[in-house]
């Protein structure tokens, strides 16, 4: 049985800020939706069914699909919603890579959004734990403790980088380059939300410490925005783009996410930067991509790290490298624009979040590398490979998409 | 369909009120069961779809805290934020790719940690509808039946002789939590009226439960003792519930099309042995009637007289007492489509009907049926 | 790709989401009780998983394998520090006591006790944060009154060898 091929046909975006009060979430959809019914060269009608989601904590309406999507073509449409936290976006685009690759529906529309002002985000991000902490509090736990465990404003992702740094010898200054880096990527990509074209390690450095070890500048923005794709079969795609870009394969991989158990029990989530299920992931999907050494296939990453050390532990977590060797390959410069493999030429989650959007917007990114259309962005070496990678839960979900400017082979 | 997958194994909790037990348990209850009865181990390949709500929960990112309860510890896991039947659907998906040959389905909600009507009121449009705290779940419903009774002279006797049909089919059913032997439309008619016409017995109760299925293409299909083939399946998403027609379930009757399409089913009405209905409101069993091409449209009310959709008539509709027997939001289609592979495998034990050879099984999601999901299912 | 053209008119609509109304149901209370309880005999009470081995501690009604922990294992107040921040005053360098949330500085570890194959969250005390490493070896510090509340295991010191 041969494999359905899939291929994205068009991407589009809306804009990226922190707050959008001149829309509502069927309009800052609609505005990804359209740009991408334009880039594809589509309308409504050519559209077989419908994927879409967002986290729906963050704008206090339950499956905003509902009165939104006859706004986007979706009316009378073939239509699921798939929500997974922060790999929300990854997980819609496996959707509707599936939904294709099935061979039932030929071109689907994939939607994924944010609109963050529109809700209370610490609290949409509280309620990812609240049913443990108030059952922690039950048990004799001081809410004073737990609000401190929490990692304040930046969330338990201290913990993960506090064990990262311990294990791989990934300095604070690893992190201003990093974000130093995807910044002024940013100032480069016309959607991003972050752009600070110029932005030195130093100037990352003087940041406030949020806590240890991260810094103001390690962190990503809250933004609201909307992301959409066209995927279709490899048939079709030819006959719509020149140089569609396919998705080769999807995998994800999930491990208990509770850095604090749940309601008070242990956690054998010991480490959180192991993150074993996110090699499991990459390995799944690089073999189900035909690739055998991703060191040198892959051609681009973009791996999903809303925090500066995430970018250099997802490299490795991919199997881009051994473990450990990333801070290195950053010193090299290899990570660059210009370098062997440029990681988050887009500017990547630190510079662009709207949550529920960015693990897809990791693909789309990869796509346009694929397909030459990333503008100022567009890496210096040619494209013909990339990995997309989305991470969320409470540290524990993992999605991984690879993507090629040729087909599977089989 | 370009494999053949089938249902291979299914288990379901007790679906109660109150159950008296936590979500997680609940969850690993039946994904161990439904792996067991497959002949699976947790080291075998599979990839594992769930269906929950972040509103019912109480939990931002619902499937988190349930992959290893689900059997997804280091597993391929996704999921669907609507009715369970859409898991399956999404798990039917991936294995036709050829990816996965195996997928392990769950859906769960516990009615008794969220308050019932919260959800399905966040679920208004939250600039205009939610403001004004008019339409709920069954407020909207009622807009739809009486639309639906006085478009084609439904009666209320009719709607609550549905109401009555399934819970006196309820109490044949060890797992159903509403259960009344010998209901009757008197009974339902006289119980608390909600929204005018619709009183409390004609409300698909929600309740705690889980379940769920194993489904697979391949060796495990081929060598499956009793595997109930997946023949058609087809969904659909109809405009928002103030801009639609309500007379009619139209997500329905738009995904019963493609479903039949695909089975090579052209004349439903006798081509389906019996039917298991997601009917959160017993009006919507009789718009079902007509969206899945029972009888034609209007006819709804007239086919349920006929006693047709009794469990001793010729195409028996929701014999397990559906919704209205056990309504667990995100679970309830999925528990549909368990119940009508039962009923193909002998299984249904004394709810079982003579003839099933051909069965429809259908979930939604939103308002007044927004968004349906149909299954046409057949044995060997 | 199409420019959008910003809308100048637009309303803000207020709302709210209520988060009064969920009572969540676990299984897991029960067991933590009966660790809870053993606190006062400064005991540490974990739940040994039939499937594969793996300990709990604090208990758990299920375990990843989908076994179901039934058997209780005594598990050491020795155990070595798996990840690790500091907040409070310590760490909110360049922002102002009364713009952040200040209080006590504090060193939070994630700490494995031995015999259990879980993280635990402590407050490691006598130690200063440049002394803290991922793999040290910590104490469990018991509180003057020990009332079998979770409290009770939450602080560690370091371990003298």
């Amino acid at each position: 049985m041969a494999h359905v091929d899939v291929a994205i046909v068009g991407v589009g975006y809306s804009k990226h800020v922190s707050k959008r009060r001149d829309v509502n979430i069927a309009e800052l959809v609609w505005e990804a939706v359209s740009n991408c019914y334009e880039d594809a060269g589509l309308k409504p009608k050519d559209i077989d069914a419908v994927v879409t989601g967002n986290m729906p904590a963050f704008e206090g309406v339950n499956i905003p699909e509902l009165w939104g999507a006859g706004h986007w073509g979706a009316y009378h449409k073939p239509l699921i919603r798939i929500t997974t936290g922060g790999t929300t976006g990854g997980s819609v685009v496996h959707g509707a890579y599936y939904a294709v690759a099935s061979g039932l529906y030929d071109t689907v529309l994939a939607i994924a959004f944010e609109k963050q002002s529109d809700g209370n985000s610490t609290m949409g991000l509280n309620t990812v734990a609240l049913a443990d902490a108030a059952a922690q509090f039950q048990q004799g736990v001081d809410p004073g403790f737990l609000a401190a465990f929490g990692g304040g404003a930046v969330g338990i992702a201290v913990y993960q980088a506090a064990s990262y740094m311990k294990r791989s010898g990934c300095t604070t200054h690893h992190l201003d380059k990093v974000s130093a880096l995807c910044r002024n990527n940013a100032a480069l990509n016309p959607w991003s939300h972050l752009k600070q074209p110029g932005l030195t390690p130093e100037d990352v450095a003087k940041t406030v410490l949020m806590q240890y070890p991260i810094r103001f500048g390690h962190v990503c923005p809250a933004t609201d925005g909307a992301c959409a794709m066209i995927v279709t079969t490899g048939e079709k795609a030819l006959k719509l783009q020149n140089k569609p870009a396919y998705i080769l394969s999807c995998a994800s991989c999930s491990d208990e996410a509770a850095l604090m158990g749940i309601s008070g029990s242990g956690t054998t989530n010991m480490d959180p930067c192991a993150q074993e299920h996110c090699k499991l992931a990459a390995k799944w999907a690089y073999e189900l991509a035909g690739i055998k050494d991703p060191r040198r296939e892959i051609d681009v990453a973009e791996p999903y790290a809303p925090f500066a050390h995430q970018m250099l532990m997802f490299y490795e977590r991919l199997l881009l490298c051994d473990e450990g060797e990333a801070p290195a390959i950053l010193d090299s410069g290899s990570m660059n624009l210009d370098g062997e493999l440029p990681v988050c030429p887009s500017g990547g989650v630190i510079s662009t979040n709207a949550i529920g959007a960015s693990a897809m917007e990791r693909v789309t990114e990869v796509a346009l590398q694929i397909m030459g259309k990333a503008g100022d962005r567009q890496v210096k070496k040619e494209v013909h490979k990339g990995v997309a990678h989305g991470w969320g839960g409470a540290v524990n979900l993992n999605v991984v998409a690879v993507l090629s400017d040729t087909p599977r082979r089989s | 369909m370009r494999r053949e997958v089938a249902i291979i194994s299914y288990a379901q909790t007790p679906y109660e009120p109150d159950a008296n037990a936590s979500r997680e348990m609940q969850v690993l209850r039946v994904a161990k069961a439904a792996l067991a009865a497959a002949g699976l181990k947790q080291e075998d390949r599979y990839t594992v779809v769930t269906a929950n709500n972040d509103y019912c929960d109480g939990r931002t990112i619902s499937n988190m805290r349930l992959v290893e309860p689900a059997a997804a510890w280091m597993k391929n896991e996704s999921k669907a934020e609507m009715d369970g039947a859409y898991a399956a659907l999404y798990g039917l998906l991936r294995i036709l790719s050829g990816d996965h040959d195996i997928a392990l389905i769950i859906g769960e909600s516990q009615a008794s940690v969220y308050a019932r009507w919260l959800p399905g009121i966040m679920m208004m449009d939250p600039t205009f509808d939610r403001q004004r705290w008019l339409l709920n779940e069954v407020s909207a419903a009622a807009l739809q039946a009486r639309a639906y009774m006085n478009a084609f002279g439904v009666s209320e006797e009719q709607v609550a002789g549905v109401a009555a049909k399934n819970l006196d089919n309820a109490a044949l059913n060890p797992l159903a939590g509403n259960k009344l032997a010998g209901a009757d439309a008197a009974k339902v008619l006289g119980s608390r009226k909600l929204y005018e016409p619709i009183s409390e017995m004609m409300v698909a109760q929600y309740c705690d439960g889980a379940c769920a299925m194993v489904i697979a293409a391949g060796e495990l299909a081929e060598k499956a003792e009793k595997p109930v083939w997946i023949r058609g399946v087809g969904f659909a998403h109809d405009s928002y519930l103030t801009e639609r027609s309500l007379e009619e379930m139209g997500s329905l009757k738009l995904a019963a099309e493609k479903a039949y399409a695909m089975a090579g089913i052209s004349d439903p009405a006798s081509q389906v042995d019996l039917a298991e209905v997601h009917e959160n409101f017993a009006h919507e069993e009789l718009m079902a009637y007509e969206a899945l091409g029972f009888c034609g449209r209007g006819e709804g009310g007239a086919f349920f007289d006929s006693g047709a959709t009794r469990r001793d008539g010729k195409l028996p509709v929701n014999t397990s007492g559906g919704a209205i027997g056990a309504n667990v939001a995100c679970a309830t289609g999925l528990a549909r489509i368990i119940e009508a592979a039962m009923q193909i495998r002998g299984e249904a034990g004394d709810h079982q009907v003579a003839k099933a050879k051909t069965a429809v099984a259908t979930g939604q999601t939103g308002p007044c049926a927004q968004e349906s999901v149909v299954f046409v299912l057949g044995g060997e | 790709m199409a420019e959008m053209e910003y809308k100048k008119e637009t309303r803000s609509v207020e709302g709210s989401w209520p988060m009064e109304h969920w009572s969540w149901k676990f299984e897991s209370i029960a067991l933590i009780a009966k660790a809870r309880e053993a606190f006062k005999e400064k005991k540490l009470l974990g739940l040994k998983c039939p499937g594969c081995g793996l300990v709990y501690f604090p208990p758990k009604p299920y375990c990843r394998c989908t076994g179901e922990p039934d058997e209780w294992v005594e598990v050491k107040q020795q155990g070595t520090i798996t990840t690790y921040t500091f907040t409070g005053a310590w760490a909110y360098e360049g922002i102002k006591e009364e713009e952040g949330p200040a209080g006590e500085p504090m060193i939070i570890c994630g700490v494995n006790f031995d015999g259990s194959d879980t993280l635990t969250v402590c407050i490691l005390e006598e130690a200063k944060p440049e002394e803290v490493f991922v793999g040290m070896r910590v104490q469990l510090k018991w509180p003057e009154k020990i009332e079998g509340r979770l409290d009770d295991i939450a602080h560690a010191v370091p371990l003298k060898e």
